[in-house]
Order: C-alpha cells, then structure tokens, then sequence
C-alpha cells in the first residue's frame, strides 16, 4: 500500500439519527433514509452510482443476506453489489472495499452502506456466538470483559485509573449532547465523576453501565469517486490517503498472562511507518476512535499513538481529548454514544471526513482540521485503521 | 393528581392486576418494590408467586426482592416507552437495589400499558351500535342484550336483535337474553380491545348474567369499533419470536483430542515446535510461526489465577437462551507446565468469589459424569491452605 493506483474522495455522507426506538421503520426504510441523505449530499442521483457495498453483521439481526431485501431502500437493483460482514469493523471494512474498488479502476462512483437495528435479533447473544463453538461459547459475557480495568487499575493505581476512564467518559458524553444524531447523551457533569465511578452498576469488574456503548439502531451510508470525478462534482472531497486492516488468530490466548503486541499498536506502527508519521498526536488534528467502553477507550489512545507511560492519562487529565482540547477525540462523542454495530466503524471515517470539510455542525472542532484519523475495531483483535486528509499532494514514502 | 405525558403514575399501577401475564411469571417468587419520588409518586409492592400477583399501595417495602427508586416522569415515560430504560438506568436516574435479573424479567410479567385513547365515550359506541351490526350474523337470530354501563360515562342500552335487524331502546328489559355489567372505562377498554374480556371476567370487572351461551355470539353480531380520531396515531406493530435450534460442529482432531482427554480427567496442550508456546486447547498450527503443531502434553491439571473476571451482566446463554445467573466468576488460569501467553480460561467456583485473587492456586472440580466437552469441568476451585 501507499501506492495507489489512483487517488479516490468521499463526496457523500449520510447518517440516519440513531436510536433504542427506531420501530417505526423496518430495515429498508431506514436503509433508505442513510441513502437519501448521502445523495443529497453528494448532488448525485440513484443512478450514479455504479456499484453498492453494503454490511453488518447478520447473527445480530439473524437475517440471511440483508443485503437483497434491502435492495428496496438502497437502490441497488441491477446494480454491481458486494456483501461485508467483519464483525465491529464491517463498518469500516466497507470503506476500505469501497475505497479499493474505486483505486482500482473497477468502478468511479461506489456507495457503502452500513447499518444494524439492534433492537430487533439480541446482540449479546450473536457476539457471544462469535466465540469458538466448543469452548469459549459457555464462558464468553459478549464483548464485555473488566480485565482492561484490571489491568489499567494495576498499572496506574485504582484511583487514578477509575477516575481518568470515568472523564473519558464524560468528556465524550459532553461531545454527544453536541452531536444530534447521538442515541445517548445524558448531560454529565464532570463533578459525577465520584459518584458515578462508584453507582453505575457494575457489568464485569470496574466495567460499569455508564463505561459501556448502547446498543443502537441506525444506518451511515458514504459515496466515493476517483480523483478525477470527486473534483468534477464535489466542492469539497476528503482524500483517503491509506488504510491498514491487521488481525490475530482467535480467542484461545487473548487474555494470557504475557499479552502480545495489540493489533491496533501493530496496525498504527506499520501505517505511520509506511506513510511518514513520525508524531502522530501532533500530525493528526482529529482521532474517531471506534471506543466500545471508556477503558478501552482510554487504554488504546496510548496503543494508536503510540505513546509511553501515562501520557494518555494526562491527555484525559488535562482535557487535551476535548473537543477543544489540543487531540480532539470522538468529536461525535464516539461509539459510547451510539453503536449501530455494522455502521459504527463507517460513521468514523464518515464524521472524521465531515471534520475536514468542516459541516460537523454543532459538534465540529473550532480550528481547521486537515488532518483526521479513524480507527475500526472488532472480531476479537481485529483493528482498521484511516487516514483522511484535506489536500492531495502528501508525500509518498516508498 | 400530577401527570406525566398525560398519564399518571397511578394509572399505570392501578391496570397492572389487568395487564398481569401468568404465563411470564411461571417459577417466579419474588417482590418487587417501587419508590416513585416526586410529584404524583408512591411506593407501590408488587408480589408475584404461584403465578399470581398482588399490587398493594404501601409505604412498607420492607423484604423487596428488587427495589426500584425513580422520579415520576422517567417511570412513565419508560413505562409508555417514551423514555430509554437503559439510559435512565445507566445515567442513574433510576437505581436498583437487590436482585437486577428480577428487573430484567418485569416486562414479561405485565402486557404493555397503553394510555386510553382521548375522546372515546361509551356513548360514542352506542352511536354506532345499529351501523356496525352485521345482520349476515344474525339469521334466525332472536336476542336482546342489556348494557348496565356504571359511572359517569354510562348508561343502560338495550339491544334488540329479530328479523335480521338491530334496534337499540335505552333502559334495560328484565327479559333480555344477556345483560353485560361493567364500568365506562372498562367497556370503553373492552371495545378498544384494550382489556382482555376473560381477564375482566376473571377479575370479575364484567359481569355477565343470563344465557352464557349466547354469550359467545355478541362479538360477531357487530363489526369492530372505529375511533373517529383513527388514523391519527398509528400503533407500531412489532413481532416478538423465540428461536431456538439445535447445533452441531466437528471438533477437528486437534481440539477432538483435548477434549478426549477430559474424560480421563486430563487436560492436554500442544507445543509449537519453532517457538516453543503451548496452546491450550490444542489448535492445528501455530498461527504465529504457520507450522503444524503435532507435539501433545499433558498439563497442570492445578494453576496459578491470572485474570478473574466477576461478572454481574445477566448474560444469555445462547445455546439454551437461558440467562446465567449473576455474579459468577470466570477465570483465566496458568496450568502448571505451561508457557506464560498460555492460559486456561473456565469458570471459578462460586463460594469462591469475592475472596480470591490474581496469583492464587486453583484446581479443576471434575463432574461425575463426563462427555468430552466443556463442562466436564465444573469449575476451579481454590487449593486448601
């Protein structure tokens, strides 16, 4: 990678609001409404679009092959059309075929659409499902797991660690309350810090409630085009500048006693290298983390940016993460705030573009952003990674 | 008396007995507590045992098997599901003490409070009566029917049915074939289908003197009624369905063979010949290096704790559906002879919860009867001293 055949631009984005309560529309509907939006957006029309990819995760639902039912709502009839499905990060998966499909040649306009209704199917019970047939599925709790909490509580001492995951928190919440389409912003306050670390109910060890993301119904679709055409018809495209997907064999020894390399600090390691990045915190203006919990959240800013120590506790400490901090993260207010599972990963990528263009809205950063990074995470360790900029002409590293 | 989203508080206790599912409460003993501060709230105790339920207006909560405190508006909001459960939960507006799975399982136990439509009267039903009659129903058929409708909103009707046609006298006739005895508001929700006409038998709301026989024609001598305001606002159907089927997958040789050894009680790894870990269960290859891994051991069975996860999430078993009970432990354990990035992962005792740690010595607890899967161990278990 880092060679391209040619250059390819988001010139589309729409995202339905997302939402516990969406039984008013069944899945093509509320396809359709992501569709619709992403159209209006790019100025393009239906027939446009030359090829549609479309995911998410099927033992959610537990519909076969969505994909064909939810031809009514997306307009793909007749239409060259590809099927994703990886987990958390089929959102983000889609973007990187897109993108592939487009450099490749193959097609100029493709549309990706991701999306899941969580409310209909029983989400706890298709990830747990992902977990090895014979064994790990009697033991496994879904995604949930307090042993990031454990581990951070060892390493940074129970306080302080239950404090900064708990501002993480919060300081996403306050970015949701700014962003319209968020399933859950509750309005908190910094001053809950204690009382929250110590109420929230507790799911597995100092995993609590308030630490985990919803389960969300919604839809984001996005249209890319090559070069050539992103400048004929969008003012304002955003350059996908590289992509890197990177994972692990299953579940047998993630959580052994020597922990090896994480896919995200191998996936970022590998993707500054080959694109030049020497300080990551300080090229990027924007980071979309694909955050499931706040420990997680917490605990991969050091993996992603490959910081030492406890610098990524002092970047929640001293609100650097805030959205008018110096490392805006999850401006949106991240996966915490809505996780429509198969489109959660687009939605990064989707609002780390609508960052650089610069129409986020009441939830876009005070200063230019040039810059944006954009991360998927799902499977057991599996880790995408985008980098999006404003402007062509970056430096191709061989 | 305060309202919320033009329902009170007390409306939605006072229906429960109505909505109440005997058949969501099968095996269920248990009391359920509410405190509903604010404006318009109470502490109402809900009991649920032998398939039966009492609702009882009580400052008394003493011996809840679950209590729930929230303000007014957030109860009814959630309970008319304008407000997220979750969201309220997680945010703290609602706290729960005591056993959360009861909490879980509450919204089997009534059907769904739907506030009275606005408008309808029992009047408004009488003046439709005569059109929806369905004469096709009604051939040969003789019959009066007497409404004896009590409270403000009522009144007493009588239906006439001869020669194919219905007409409607207001009083009531002594002589009439059945006569129905209700209040407004539960005709009103009878006719709307809100109220289950056994149910209201049941709870002796509806009375129904004379010919229980003909009884069972009434419904089908008149169309349905049809709120004027119909169409304004639309009910969201939504489809509820249990799935459950039974599954089978090959085990492959490798992990067919660890799970062999269960059975004599022993617990096998495989040794990567190029880096040396050992994997537990066994896989084919070595993922790291892409060589096969053809070298068995057998390991521990005693270990050393790595990670203990506590779990208090109800979670669902997906092979049976069934949710586990909380807390339990789930543990992560370095047999004796293994490699430190090889762990086992299983379950730990549930007596030992809550007094063992990381580092602690632990040994698998067989069960009687083994067939080479998972739960041949029961769990792990502390060593003695």
């Amino acid at each position: 990678m880092g060679h391209k055949n040619r250059h390819v631009g988001i010139i589309g984005i729409g995202q339905t609001t997302y939402s516990s309560h969406r039984e008013d529309v069944n899945q093509p509907e509320m396809i359709q409404e992501a569709v619709a939006l992403a159209l209006k957006d790019s100025g393009l029309k239906i027939d446009d679009i030359e090829c549609v990819v479309h995911g998410n995760m099927e033992l959610f639902e537990m519909i076969h092959q969505p994909d064909i039912w939810h031809v009514l709502g997306d307009g793909g009839y007749g239409k060259d059309a590809y099927r994703i499905t990886t987990g958390g990060t089929t959102g983000i998966t889609l973007v990187a075929a897109a993108d592939n499909l487009v450099a490749s040649g193959m097609y100029d306009i493709v549309m990706a659409i991701g999306f899941e209704k969580l409310q209909e199917g029983h989400t706890t019970g298709g990830i747990t499902n992902m977990a090895d047939p014979l064994w790990g599925r009697s033991l496994q709790t879904g995604a949930l797991t307090g042993a990031t909490a454990k581990d951070m509580i060892n390493e940074f001492g129970e306080d302080r660690a239950r404090r900064a995951a708990m501002r993480h928190r919060i300081t996403l919440d306050k970015h949701a309350k700014l962003n319209p389409n968020s399933h859950r912003s509750f309005g908190l306050e910094y001053d809950q810090v204690e009382d929250l670390m110590d109420n929230s109910p507790k799911l597995v060890g100092e995993l609590r409630l308030i630490h985990m993301c919803s389960q969300s119904d919604g839809a984001c679709a996005m249209i890319f085009a090559s070069e050539k055409k992103a400048k004929e018809l969008s003012k304002h495209p955003v350059w996908i500048r590289d992509h890197i997907t990177v994972h692990r064999e299953e579940t047998f020894n993630l959580f052994g006693h020597d922990v090896p390399e994480l896919t995200h600090h191998y996936a970022a390691r590998k993707l500054f290298e080959r694109n030049g990045i020497k300080v990551p915190r300080e090229y990027f203006d924007v980071f979309e983390m694909y955050d499931p919990s706040s420990w997680w959240g917490l605990d991969w800013l050091r993996e992603f940016l490959l910081l030492e120590g406890d610098e990524h506790l002092r970047m929640i400490e001293n609100d650097d993460i805030s959205i008018n901090g110096s490392f805006p993260l999850n401006p949106s207010g991240g996966v915490i705030s809505a996780n429509p599972i198969g489109a959660t990963a687009m939605v990064r990528v989707a609002e780390a573009a609508m960052q650089i263009r610069g129409d986020a809205g009441g939830h876009q950063i005070p200063r230019e952003v040039k810059h944006a990074l954009a991360s998927g995470f799902g499977g057991t360790m599996w880790t995408v990674l985008f980098m999006l900029e404003k402007e062509l002409g970056w430096e191709e590293i061989d | 008396m305060a309202t919320y989203f033009g329902i009170a508080v007390d409306d939605i206790f006072n229906t429960m007995q109505a909505r109440f599912r005997p058949e969501g409460a099968a095996g269920m003993d248990a009391v359920l507590a509410y405190d509903i501060t604010g404006d318009g709230g109470g502490c109402w105790k809900i009991t649920v045992k032998d398939n039966t339920v009492k609702i009882e207006n009580t400052d008394d909560l003493a011996g809840f098997s679950v209590k729930t405190t929230v303000d007014a508006e957030t109860f009814v909001g959630i309970s008319i599901g304008k407000v997220d459960g979750m969201s309220a939960f997680s945010s703290g507006k609602m706290k729960v003490e005591g056993d959360m799975s009861l909490l879980a399982a509450s919204p089997r136990l009534f059907n769904r409070f739907t506030p009275p439509k606005k408008g309808v009267t029992v009047h408004d039903i009488f003046a439709t009566l005569v059109e929806r009659f369905r004469p096709e129903n009604a051939t040969d058929l003789d019959m009066t029917i007497g409404y004896n409708i009590g409270g403000d909103d009522g009144g007493q009707w009588t239906a006439v049915i001869k020669d194919g046609k219905c007409v409607l006298e207001t009083g009531l006739r002594a002589d009439a074939t059945i006569t129905q005895i209700v209040t407004a508001k539960d005709f009103v929700d009878l006719v709307l289908g809100k109220l289950d006409p056994m149910v209201a038998i049941g709870a002796g709301r509806l009375r129904i003197a004379g010919d229980m026989k003909a009884a069972g024609i009434v419904p089908k001598l008149f169309a349905k009624f049809t709120p004027a305001d119909a169409g304004e606002e639309q009910e969201l159907i939504v489809l509820k369905r249990n799935i459950s089927v039974n599954m089978k997958y090959s085990t492959g040789r490798h992990l067919g063979m660890f799970l062999d050894a269960l059975k004599e009680k022993k617990i096998i790894a495989n040794i990567c010949p190029k880096c040396g870990r050992y994997q537990l269960p066994p896989r084919e290859v070595c993922a790291e290096c892409r060589c096969r891994v053809e070298d068995f051991k057998e390991v521990g069975p005693g270990g050393v704790i790595t990670l203990i996860e506590d779990v208090y999430y109800a979670s669902p078993d997906p092979l049976t559906g069934e949710t586990r009970e909380t807390p339990y432990g789930t543990v992560h354990v370095l047999l004796d002879g293994c490699t430190p990035d090889c762990t086992f992962w299983h379950f730990l005792k549930n007596e030992d919860l809550g007094n063992t740690k990381e580092g602690d010595r632990v040994q698998p607890v067989w069960a009687e009867k083994r067939d080479g899967g998972v739960h041949d161990i029961l769990y792990f278990e502390k060593e003695n001293g």
